[in-house]
């Protein structure tokens, strides 16, 4: 696989669950390889449904979803040997130990690198006889992370691991992500809904509207080609995205805009009020109707 | 540790209580049957001639009468053995993937097994282990119980207490496990599809029995009424007409041909016909496959039941191929 060709691709997808709910419509989307992308949007935006798609736990409705150029639904094996997953709630098996958890994953798939993610386990310290019911949430988080770094697979995809977590747990496992992405040279796709936690991490981002993708980019261009336009001000060279209101109440208006003198009426924004913008801009939208 | 050690720990530990309580089931009703075994055994050497079929010695009542007393306490506990194998089935391939599915853990056993079909064939072949193991000694504990019982009869050519020993009662665990597997897989959640499955159990092999009633016909002899049929498998009653030709009671009375009076074996409509042949309804008989033809029934009915079991566990590994993780 090249450098430059997408691990994970999707063209025209579309998800309906039912005869009338639509969690994706038309979604288009290129993650390259290396490096953590960010896929952040609101509950309900389709970040799961999206994720399971690509480990081949749905079958679109409309479209095509590849992982490392192989369909996941037609061949579900060859993806799996791509990719490591973490779901949105650890969900360990309450009767096993983590030793035990190491143990399953070798019998399930031989190449698991169960030295490795003992390794991992041991540096925070998470105690391998313990009972999976016993461990903290955040641990229960640590041992599926490692579960999925133990197969050394080149992707990984992470489904709101985050979120049951508290604000250290989160650090930490971040910390263990990003440590374990840049020294294997991995993929990694995680989806969030707490932007300042992602931040950190990441180097891409993908804001994802109710079904639909609203922004992708790189986490440093998306800080650099935005800015907040306060109680209507807004720059003749830019594009108004959408408004929201602010902490004091203001009015506040993102704006993409590629010229660095952007003028005195806008400060740069942070990446939460990128991602606050684009959310904006997608309410703002009728709903779209998949064919 | 090997490979298979370690399966055997881990299927273990992922099923330990549905497991324990097969066993401990098991163990409390094998015991319970050979105790009575045991008792019987040692009322039969007491005074072998007490317990000749064709009547008690001189001298036998209280010995008969306390062997007759034991006898039918044991039978009750051939049903428990006719009901274990659907009970266990059961309590042990229901939770195989609705827990996994309740649990969200489908979805960590989903991605690091490559195939599902694997996966499910290796958590299910301990289950079936467990069953075989358990259930034998259920169909063995059975028959030594029978012979007990029956120390007069020769079992291996003797439809009594059929499918509450012998080989049947392993083979029809094993068809419940798939049934329990399978409708775990469909629905998802382990209340709802255990009560689904005791449903759809009672269907399928209420359908089976019915199925191989009709089958077996094909061995059945017409006997007598008043012929022995000691150790046969009696399928009913039957109507011999004078033409030669042989009916149901049902057919019977599609036909008009009501009754009211059987003098021995013979059908009259009415008192004033009896004795005139030429008002004769017909013979009152039964169809029984006779006991020789066990071996070769129990055969026919296993190969059923595992083809069916067979057909249900492919069924289960579809479902699971394609089942949303939840």
């Amino acid at each position: 696989m090249s450098v430059e060709q997408p691990v994970l691709e999707t063209h025209d997808l579309a998800k309906r669950y039912g005869r009338r709910t639509w969690a994706l419509t038309g979604i288009d989307l290129a993650i390259p390889q290396g490096g953590i992308t960010a896929l952040v949007g609101p509950n309900a935006a389709g970040k799961s449904t999206l994720i399971k798609t690509w480990v081949g736990f749905e079958r679109p409705t409309r479209g095509s979803v590849t992982v490392g150029g192989i369909d996941p639904w037609n061949d579900r094996s060859g993806v799996l040997g791509l990719v490591g997953y973490v779901p949105q709630s650890p969900s360990l098996y309450d009767g096993l130990s983590v030793e035990d958890h190491l143990d399953l994953a070798v019998l399930l798939r031989p190449d698991f690198d169960r030295a490795y993610a003992r390794q991992r386990l041991d540096q925070l310290g998470i105690p391998a006889n313990q009972g999976a019911k016993s461990l903290s949430g955040g641990q229960q988080a640590q041992v599926a992370l490692a579960l999925a770094l133990g197969t050394r697979a080149r992707i990984l995809l992470l489904d709101e691991p985050l979120a049951s977590l508290d604000p250290l747990a989160r650090r930490e496992f971040l910390h263990v992500l990003t440590d374990a992405v840049r020294s294997d040279g991995a993929t990694a796709l995680l989806s969030s809904h707490i932007v300042t936690d992602v931040e950190q991490a990441c180097d891409r981002l993908v804001v994802l509207g109710v079904g639909r993708i609203l922004l992708h980019d790189t986490v440093a261009d998306a800080l650099a080609s935005h800015w907040m336009a306060t109680d209507g001000a807004t720059s003749a060279e830019g594009t108004a995205i959408g408004s929201f209101g602010g902490p004091s109440g203001e009015r506040l208006t993102l704006v993409r805009t590629e010229s660095r003198a952007a003028g005195p009426a806008l400060r740069p924004a942070t990446l939460e009020e990128v991602v606050l913008g684009y959310l904006a801009s997608g309410r703002a939208l009728p709903g779209e109707a998949a064919a | 540790m090997s490979r298979i050690g370690s399966w055997l720990i881990l299927s273990f530990r992922l099923h330990r209580w549905e497991v324990l309580a097969s066993a401990a089931g098991v163990a409390i009703l094998a015991a319970a049957m050979l105790w009575f075994a045991w008792q019987l055994r040692t009322l039969a050497a007491t005074d072998p001639s007490c317990l000749d079929p064709a009547g008690y010695a001189p001298g036998c009542t209280q010995l008969g009468q306390r062997f007759y007393e034991l006898s039918s306490k044991a039978e009750w506990l051939s049903y428990l053995s006719w009901l274990a194998p659907f009970a266990m089935g059961l309590v042990l391939g229901v939770p195989l993937v609705s827990r996994e599915v309740e649990h969200r853990t489908a979805a960590i056993a989903w991605t690091m097994s490559r195939s599902r079909t694997w996966w499910l064939v290796g958590r299910a072949a301990f289950l079936v282990v467990v069953m075989v193991v358990l259930l034998t000694v259920v169909a063995v504990v059975g028959e030594a119980l029978a012979s007990a019982t029956m120390p007069a009869q020769h079992l291996d050519r003797d439809f009594t207490w059929y499918g509450r020993r012998g080989a049947l009662i392993v083979v029809r665990g094993l068809a419940s496990l798939a049934i329990g597997v399978l409708v775990g897989a469909w629905l998802g959640r382990v209340l709802q599809a255990l009560l689904v499955a005791v449903f759809a159990s009672v269907l399928i092999f209420s359908a089976i029995s019915l199925g191989m009633d009709r089958w077996i016909e094909g061995d059945a002899v017409v006997q007598k009424f008043d012929a022995d049929r000691a150790g046969g498998r009696q399928l009913g009653e039957r109507i011999l007409l004078p033409k030669g030709e042989l009916i149901d009671y049902g057919e019977l009375q599609r036909r008009g041909l009501a009754y009211e009076v059987i003098q021995d074996d013979l059908l009259w409509a009415r008192p004033e016909d009896i004795g005139h042949m030429d008002r004769l309804i017909g013979y009152d008989r039964y169809l029984v496959v006779p006991g020789s033809r066990y071996p070769q029934i129990v055969l026919r009915e296993s190969a059923v039941v595992g083809g069916a079991g067979f057909l249900l566990a492919l069924a289960a590994i579809l479902v699971v191929k394609r089942r949303r993780v939840g």
